[in-house]
């Protein structure tokens, strides 16, 4: 990696010495592609680079995470500092979640996928078929990844994500010259801000402005569904999460799931609790709180009443299950088992709001189809 | 004789303390609930809020029950284990049997993974979760009972539970290895424990396990002050060794067995209470031993199970970190205060 980055500075002031002054990379300014909502990650484009600051790779991370992003036979400047460095557009990528996925398709840049750990999860039907026609590797399972097989693929780029700072097989990656670039869309607390990170893969493929545009366009309709919600005549009230053994684990009052509830003009009963992960509430405390609420949005294994009471005998105290207003994001199934809510849900912060108003609120979206959410049967 | 007459007077009290322990557990959880509507709820009385009531009887009620026969079940399990083997170590797992149980366990979570989508259709009722947990122990029990009827060294089997724990535990991580996080973290539910999330009926299947692997223990008891002078010895007093062995091992899987089927493996109870009430029974005779070790095991577990519901809040913590956080200093309390180990 060093080699490369020392032939490249060679490379560069070999040939500044023979350029007029006005072309100078070391001159150029830089101009801050617009971020609206996400805070994990900034933009800043140069006439042919551009650097992306990653700065919550994970959370708490202390220091963030430059990438240079560099067209082809571009000059950069010496004196850049950067952690790794990436030719733009990329035409052959590993990414490894399924939030990923719908970005490249968004971008129509799905074909540029080679691998992938664990195919399974991936539901999105153009993805699938490419994996049906072996385009795309197994790259081993979970965030367990087979580094032969990715060195043998070598993509031009791997799109990690990281828990904490300890990543053995990215660095080992990394030691191999294929760059590891992470992303952290899911440390992303607002809807917006986890869908905002299309234009990171933008800038990857050098299609920033049609990224720009995809954003535009789901944060116009995110916030019109908002503003629809609005108008509701009711409130009601909400329960998330699910139980097991005697615990429910119950999402906090500032995650990303309860904006959602919030925006969809509802009433989430644990909206004042503030934290990381979730909350682990004795069940008790949970029926004497939340017995009367009049929908349950699940998040849980179950997909039918039968399977909930087999698991357990409390649930039929509450009212959402006796009115048969449980909703799940079980249901919405790829055909390998992979949960769609996890993969597109992330990217498409619109649809999951337009789930819940047409849910807690039927008269405001009278035709709509449910995407991620569908009762229980 | 005089002694005797101390240690039924220690059993009596430590039976009165179960049903205060008992009734303490009951009244107390996240919810507060006046004590005069714990009791009317207890009789079948009117009650200010039908929730509180639903709370008490079909919530706290079989969880307490629940605690009891957890604690008594297993630390007489540990109890039978640790005479039979002579060895202070031994507690109601050493055969292997929630090795067992876990596999069965692991199977059902993360099976599909491994096995293909298929093999996903299982319904994870608890049901399913009990009877996996059931085939897993009784596999092992199998094996276990084979070697003894091959074996003439008791020694031998302990060496043989030791050696099924770890195959099961390396297939439990191969299965894990190819989980996805949201079965990984089922099955790490379940190994936490669980005293709370089991209806009526199951708690009544639970208590006829019980109730017999309890009568057989008591059976026991004769042969088990035999075995404590020796094997050649309770030989010589006309014990069969291998019958006699079989009955304890029976005893110990039916009670380990189904307190692991239903309330996962509850670590520490088993192995920590034999010592505790041998450190205030210092007693060789299991006449005092198997009833003082019975309701030293429900107090355990009544109180662990207090604990862990942290009263008046909302949280609650899972009952394996408690009982060896609360257990393990105070038998090692008990063992630095004695300065001699009753064993």
């Amino acid at each position: 990696m060093k080699k490369i980055i020392f032939i490249f500075l060679i490379l560069g002031i070999l040939s500044c010495k023979e350029r007029p002054q006005q072309n100078d990379p070391d001159n150029q300014k830089g101009k801050t592609v617009e971020i609206e909502n996400a805070t994990g990650f900034s933009i800043t484009k140069f006439k042919n680079y551009s650097i992306i600051e990653v700065n919550t790779p994970w959370p708490g991370a202390q220091d963030p995470f430059i990438y240079l992003l560099k067209e082809k036979d571009a000059e950069i400047p010496k004196n850049l500092n950067f952690d790794q460095l990436v030719e733009v557009p990329v035409e052959n990528i590993v990414v490894t979640s399924t939030t990923h996925i719908p970005a490249l398709e968004a971008l129509n840049e799905e074909n540029t996928l080679k691998g992938f750990p664990g195919l399974n999860y991936i539901s999105s039907e153009k993805t699938r078929k490419l994996i049906d026609n072996g385009e795309i590797s197994e790259l081993g399972q979970n965030e367990n990844i087979n580094t032969e097989v990715l060195i043998e693929l070598s993509p031009d780029v791997v799109i990690g994500f990281a828990i904490d700072a300890s990543n053995k097989s990215f660095e080992t990656i990394q030691k191999t010259g294929i760059p590891v670039i992470y992303n952290g869309d899911w440390t992303e607390q607002s809807p917006l801000g986890k869908a905002e990170w299309i234009k990171f893969f933008g800038a990857l493929y050098g299609k920033e402005k049609k990224a720009q545009e995809i954003f535009k366009e789901i944060k116009s309709e995110y916030l019109a569904a908002k503003e629809l919600a609005k108008t509701a005549n009711s409130k009601p009230t909400i329960i998330s999460g699910s139980m097991y053994n005697d615990k429910w684990y119950m999402p906090y009052g500032n995650s990303w799931q309860a904006q959602f509830i919030k925006d969809a003009n509802a009433n989430y009963l644990y909206s004042d609790t503030k934290g990381d992960g979730s909350l682990s509430l004795a069940f008790e405390s949970v029926l004497e709180k939340a017995e009367d609420a009049e929908f349950w949005m699940s998040s849980g294994q179950f997909t039918s009443y039968e399977q909930l009471f087999n698991e357990s005998e409390h649930y039929q105290r509450f009212t959402a299950v006796m009115n048969k207003n449980v909703y799940s994001v079980s249901l919405s199934q790829g055909e390998t088992g992979g949960i769609l809510y996890y993969e597109l849900g992330p990217q498409r912060p619109d649809l999951i709001l337009k789930d819940h108003i047409a849910i807690f609120h039927p008269e405001l979206l009278e035709n709509y189809e449910l995407v991620f959410y569908k009762p229980l049967n | 004789m005089l002694n005797q007459r101390k240690y039924t007077f220690s059993i009596i009290l430590l039976f009165l303390a179960v049903i205060l322990t008992g009734l303490f557990n009951i009244s107390l959880g996240s919810v507060n609930i006046p004590i005069s509507e714990v009791t009317s709820s207890l009789l079948g009385l009117e009650v200010e809020k039908d929730t509180w009531r639903y709370i008490i009887v079909n919530y706290r009620l079989p969880k307490a029950i629940t605690a009891i026969i957890t604690g008594s079940g297993l630390a007489v399990s540990g109890l039978l284990m640790q005479t039979l083997f002579r060895n202070p170590l031994a507690g109601p797992y050493v055969l292997g049997l929630s090795s067992g149980a876990s596999l069965g366990v692991a199977i059902v979570f993360m099976g599909a993974s491994v096995f293909g989508a298929s093999f996903a259709v299982i319904l994870l009722s608890k049901w399913s979760l009990v009877i996996a947990s059931s085939l897993g122990s009784l596999l092992v029990l199998f094996a276990v009972i084979l070697a003894s009827i091959r074996l003439r060294d008791t020694m031998a089997i302990l060496i043989i539970g030791l050696m099924f724990a770890s195959l099961t535990a390396a297939i439990v991580s191969v299965l894990a290895y190819f989980s996805p996080a949201s079965q990984l973290q089922q099955y790490v539910f379940w190994s936490y424990g669980s005293l709370g999330d089991l209806s009526w009926d199951e708690v009544g299947i639970l208590s006829l396990f019980w109730i017999l692997g309890i009568l057989i223990s008591i059976g026991s008891i004769k042969n088990l002050n035999s075995l404590l002078l020796g094997e050649q010895y309770a030989r010589s007093l006309g014990t069969n060794i291998k019958k006699n062995r079989f009955a304890i091992i029976i005893a110990t899987s039916l009670l380990a067995g189904s307190i692991t089927a239903f309330a996962g493996p509850i670590a520490f109870v088993g192995l920590a209470v034999p010592h505790l009430i041998r450190q205030i029974i210092p007693s060789a005779n299991h006449i005092t031993l198997v009833p003082a070790v019975i309701f030293g095991g429900a107090i355990l577990m009544l109180l662990c199970d207090i604990i862990a519901q942290i009263p008046g809040s909302e949280y609650s913590l899972p009952i394996n970190a408690i009982t060896s956080l609360i257990g393990a200093p105070v038998v090692i309390w008990l063992l630095v205060r004695k300065r001699k180990f009753n064993f």
